[in-house]
């Protein structure tokens, strides 16, 4: 079973690898996100250039962003950066996960950050999204 | 709708800005209502010093996104980039301008990639997140 810490900057390791659970994406996740950020392109309910509908880019942005509540019990912090390469697209179907690790931490200006590189990927292993992200921890 | 302007698009050019107003309903679908959330629980939000529910700054990368698909179709779904940095707290109810201008066009082995300053401003016209985003002509 898994042992949640406290998230803090001392608990925090450079290294550490973080991953989420499997996720289908439905054609609800699909349509609440187009409702969510006011976005309802055809491609995303109808046909695509790729055969078949498609969700948005960032739908799975979330599930990378939480990774960290996989390990740690989180107090909450602000998102100061944000890094996306879309590989490939999204579908509705597929069974998604993401993995990350911890680049980086630091402090700057009394706050305290931390870096995390992650990718995506599908049930066969294809990777449809990379990125890395920085976020600020509450103290 | 797709990538009805990419191949003459010229660099210095604007892209059409899409304009955002966000609910806390929206918001919610977003992030997910949850106690103990700075983007659901107003109460908490306070608590953190803020004025009330905070945007996710994921959500202004959907935003951006929007545009650059717009601009570029298949060509930023398979092969788009994105790096911006949520500079200033958006709040429920604040109304998002997001704009781009075309900053380079780069020869690559899959293609020319479109290079975009981006960026949301809210209502009273101050930047809340900056960067850029490309993408491949197709």
């Amino acid at each position: 079973m898994a042992e949640f810490k406290e998230l803090t900057y001392e608990n925090l390791q450079v290294g550490e690898e973080f991953f989420s659970g499997e996720h289908v994406v439905t054609p609800e996740d699909i349509e609440t996100y187009a409702f969510a950020v006011d976005d309802h392109h055809p491609w995303f309910f109808d046909d695509s250039p790729f055969g078949g509908p498609i969700a948005h880019p960032t739908l799975l942005g979330n599930q990378a962003l939480r990774l960290r509540s996989t390990k740690y019990m989180v107090r909450g912090g602000l998102h100061a950066k944000q890094e996306f390469e879309f590989l490939q697209p999204i579908r509705p179907g597929m069974r998604v996960r993401t993995k990350g690790k911890l680049t980086d931490k630091y402090e700057r200006r009394g706050k305290q950050y931390m870096v995390t590189e992650f990718v995506t990927i599908d049930e066969h292993g294809t990777e449809l999204v990379r990125g890395k992200f920085t976020q600020m921890l509450f103290k | 709708m797709g990538s009805t302007t990419g191949k003459t698009i010229e660099v210095g050019q604007e892209l059409p800005r899409l304009v955002k107003e966000i609910s806390q309903r929206q918001i919610d679908a977003y992030s997910g209502v949850r106690p103990h959330s700075i983007h659901t629980d107003e109460a908490w939000a306070r608590k953190k010093g803020f004025s009330g529910t905070l945007v996710q700054g994921m959500m202004s990368t959907a935003y951006i996104s929007e545009l650059m698909i717009h601009l570029l179709g298949k060509g930023f779904v398979e092969g788009g980039k994105m790096s911006v940095a949520f500079i200033k707290p958006v709040c429920a109810g604040d109304r998002l301008t997001v704009g781009g201008v075309v900053k380079d066009k780069v020869v690559e082995e899959e293609g020319t990639r479109l290079v975009v300053e981006v960026w949301c401003e809210n209502q009273s016209g101050e930047k809340v997140t900056v960067g850029t985003a490309s993408g491949l002509l197709h």
